[in-house]
């Protein structure tokens, strides 16, 4: 609680400077910029919350009893012309409840930091970065190193990296050095360089872009685990080749990667070679535009370090993203698509598409539709089980189809209707099974805003879930009321309205696996549990404050395509953002 | 960790307000070109918005502005620049999404390697600038709630 009025205090200062310093400081002829973003929870005992864990034998409960955990990024840099250079500390006081960061360091569960720096040129044609290098080449299939703090992921590489452009025409870029492991820095190498031959500029095309792209990773081991014991060559050598089309609204953009040595993307598999294929198509003329994505992949994640499992998705040298809608509102978040990364090797095909048109009125801007529609299907490939034993059939594992529509009424009323229906394998999630099961849900979201004036709003959600899954159907509430520019209240409340106790997933003790094969989470009968939760926003020039208590179900939180299992809590969250 | 705090409290102290001028980084324009963030700056004060397709108050601020922004121009000169931070994964649909939108009026640029956004020191989204004809960046706020444009608006007013 100490730490918890500590956090608070600090936020209190934070706001009285960010009334002082609204702007930044100039030192001598270059600017310093700081950023302060804090996360903090209080946790509290609940005793709903601790029943779970009679379920749960393997399931650390220590945080329900009064812990607290903070995540805290604060970023300095300095900009003068040309040159620039930063430093970040990345302090985890300890990690937050359920971050892959805390799953890591559980080796010795600490408060730790971790220093990140970087000095930087960067000329009209050619830039050169020495320090911690944020890149990535294509879609990031063999390389992308970045931050991405929802996860906790941070995987920057420590070394240099130099670029080179010549008339737009040609574009050469190479990098080297040591990745991030949470909070170590990795003794493993990773280099690469990427080639950009833009043929439109070469050929003076003024009317859209064609480019050809290609790329080389290469990843060293220098740490001797078993497993690296058990594949012939340190080296991994991963490739990529890109063609991309654009013009008159049209586009066409796709890459082809190859692992070219074997390498154990998941350490409880055999060792393999990878590739993957993804199309991506765009169209669009005045208000109508479509974008559609398609995908096979296999054998493609591969890991900065093959060490023992259980450290999650910071170990990771390139991306590999789910390509399903992220959702917003809370019922289709549930059970999020997350299935083919775990349990069927890491293989998928499939593909998704998205729809948008908006019809507006000339004389009359504030009044308009907007309309979306999404559809997307993911089938896992052809594969071997776990032990090695079964040889399991590609079958579907994923489905969904959204649909929304956005009225804005007049200036006061707009109203959203949501329709959501999401059907997933269910066993994907939870073991290597020879015969699918199937849960399907349908979501229904109505969202409707209403402005009383200039300051004044209102938003309200009612959503429902029909399911016929194990949890049963769902209904959930949100209330939001909003004094503009500063203030904001909410009020929200998700109720598991229906128990079913399925005789396959429900009832009794279940395991559930991680990405890596080993088991993170187990399953139990599901309770009728309000989720409940009620906060308030607090927005003063560059600082904003967001205090809210609730409780939290466990399941998955995904952000940028990835996600994290995040265990049920009960808590008080204080996260707080000053920039300047 | 008390230490640290105190280094942090102390970093606040003694800080004199003035403009930052906009950090230069290379983006993507709608057509998929790069183009240097300097070349945004043509003598009209402008709007600069961090958003992402995920980012469902980003989206609503954009709207707002959008909604606002013929009765804003007949007081003003101003542009506005939307800046997706969508990476690969969702850049397509954020390209689509500008269209079906009726962003038409925004300049729309993609930050693929959230190069812009680390630049500008976002840390989350929403997260709104304001930049006068030459470059400075006199005015930012994070988060949105509905009517928090019009401040954006008597902030740009100021400028003339």
């Amino acid at each position: 609680m100490k730490k918890f009025l500590l956090a608070f205090s600090i936020v209190v200062a934070s706001m009285f400077v960010a009334e002082e310093a609204s702007a930044q400081i100039k030192a001598g002829e270059g600017q310093v910029s700081i950023a302060l973003e804090s996360n903090n929870t209080y946790y509290t005992k609940d005793q709903k919350i601790l029943d779970i864990g009679k379920y749960k034998p393997n399931e650390d409960t220590a945080r329900t009893k009064g812990d607290f955990g903070s995540n805290d990024y604060l970023k300095v840099d300095y900009n003068l012309g040309r040159f620039s250079a930063g430093v970040q500390v990345d302090a985890f006081l300890p990690a937050l409840w359920g971050y892959d960061f805390y799953k890591f360091q559980q080796r010795d569960s600490k408060m730790t930091a971790f220093l990140t720096k970087y000095v930087q040129w960067e000329d009209q044609n050619w830039g050169v970065r020495l320090g911690d290098i944020y890149d990535q080449f294509g879609n990031g299939l063999i390389f992308r190193s970045y931050e991405e703090r929802a996860l906790a992921i941070n995987n920057s590489l420590a070394g240099g990296r130099a670029y080179y452009n010549f008339n737009n025409m040609v574009n050469v870029k190479v990098l080297a050095g040591l990745p991030r492991l949470y909070d170590v820095r990795s003794k493993n190498i990773v280099w690469g360089a990427d080639l950009a031959l833009s043929i439109s500029d070469m050929a003076g095309w003024n009317n859209g872009v064609v480019s050809i792209e290609g790329s080389y990773v290469g990843r060293y081991q220098n740490d001797i685990s078993e497993l690296q014991s058990m594949i012939d060559n340190k080296l991994l050598n991963m490739v990529s080749g890109r063609l991309n089309f654009e013009t008159a609204g049209f586009t066409l953009r796709g890459e082809y990667v190859a692992k070219l040595n074997e390498d154990f993307f998941d350490p409880g598999r055999d060792s393999a070679k990878g590739n993957a294929v993804v199309v991506d198509l765009g169209y669009n003329y005045k208000r109508f535009s479509v974008s559609a994505t398609i995908r096979r992949l296999q054998n493609m994640t591969t890991p900065i370090e093959m060490v023992k499992p259980g450290i999650g998705s910071g170990n990771t040298i390139n991306y590999i993203p789910l390509l399903t809608r992220q959702h917003t509102y809370m019922l289709a978040n549930l059970n999020p698509y997350n299935a083919t990364t775990t349990f069927a090797g890491g293989s998928e095909i499939g593909g998704q598409i998205d729809v948008y048109y908006s019809i507006r009125s000339s004389k009359q801007r504030i009044k308009y539709w907007n309309f979306h529609a999404n559809f997307s299907m993911f089938n896992s490939l052809d594969h071997k089980s776990l032990d090695g034993n079964t040889e399991i059939k590609g079958r579907n594992a994923w489905i969904d189809f959204n649909f929304d529509v956005e009225r804005q009424w007049s200036k006061k009323l707009k109203t959203t209707f949501f329709y959501s229906y999401q059907r997933r394998d269910e066993t994907m999630a939870h073991e290597d099974a020879v015969d699918a099961y199937y849960c399907g849900s349908h979501i229904f979201v109505a969202d409707v805003t209403y402005k009383f004036n200039k300051k004044h709003s209102i938003r309200v959600e009612a959503q429902y879930m029909a399911a016929n899954n194990y949890e049963g159907d769902w209904v959930a509430g949100l209330i939001e009321y909003n004094f503009a520019p500063k203030f904001s209240f909410y009020v929200s409340d998700m109720w598991n309205c229906e128990k079913m106790n399925d005789p396959k997933y429900g009832g009794n003790y279940y395991q559930y696996y991680g990405a890596d094969g080993y088991p993170i989470e187990d399953s139990y009968g599901f309770e009728l549990m309000h989720y409940y939760q009620v906060g308030t926003t607090f927005t003063h020039k560059n600082f904003r404050a967001q205090l809210s208590y609730g409780r939290n179900r466990a399941g998955y939180v995904c952000s940028g395509g990835q996600c994290r299992f995040q265990p049920a809590y009960t808590g008080v969250n204080l996260a707080f953002t000053l920039t300047f | 960790m008390k230490k640290i705090m105190f280094l942090m409290l102390a970093l606040f102290v003694g800080f004199s307000a003035s403009a930052q001028s906009m950090p230069d980084v290379k983006v993507e324009n709608q057509e998929g070109k790069v183009i240097s963030t300097r070349d945004l700056v043509d003598g009209t004060p402008m709007i600069i918005s961090f958003w992402s397709t995920t980012c469902k108050p980003c989206i609503m601020e954009l709207n707002a502005i959008n909604d606002n922004l013929y009765d804003w121009l007949e007081e003003v000169d101003m542009k506005v620049v939307a800046v997706s931070v969508d990476d690969a994964r969702t850049l397509s649909r954020a390209r689509a999404m500008t269209q079906g939108q009726g962003w038409d009026d925004y300049t729309c640029i993609y930050d693929k390697n959230q190069d812009f956004k680390r630049a500008m020191n976002v840390s989350l989204t929403p997260h709104t600038f304001i930049v006068d004809g030459k470059g400075n960046v006199v005015y930012s706020h994070s988060g949105y709630t509905p009517g928090s444009e019009q401040e954006l608006f008597e902030k740009i007013k100021e400028l003339k």
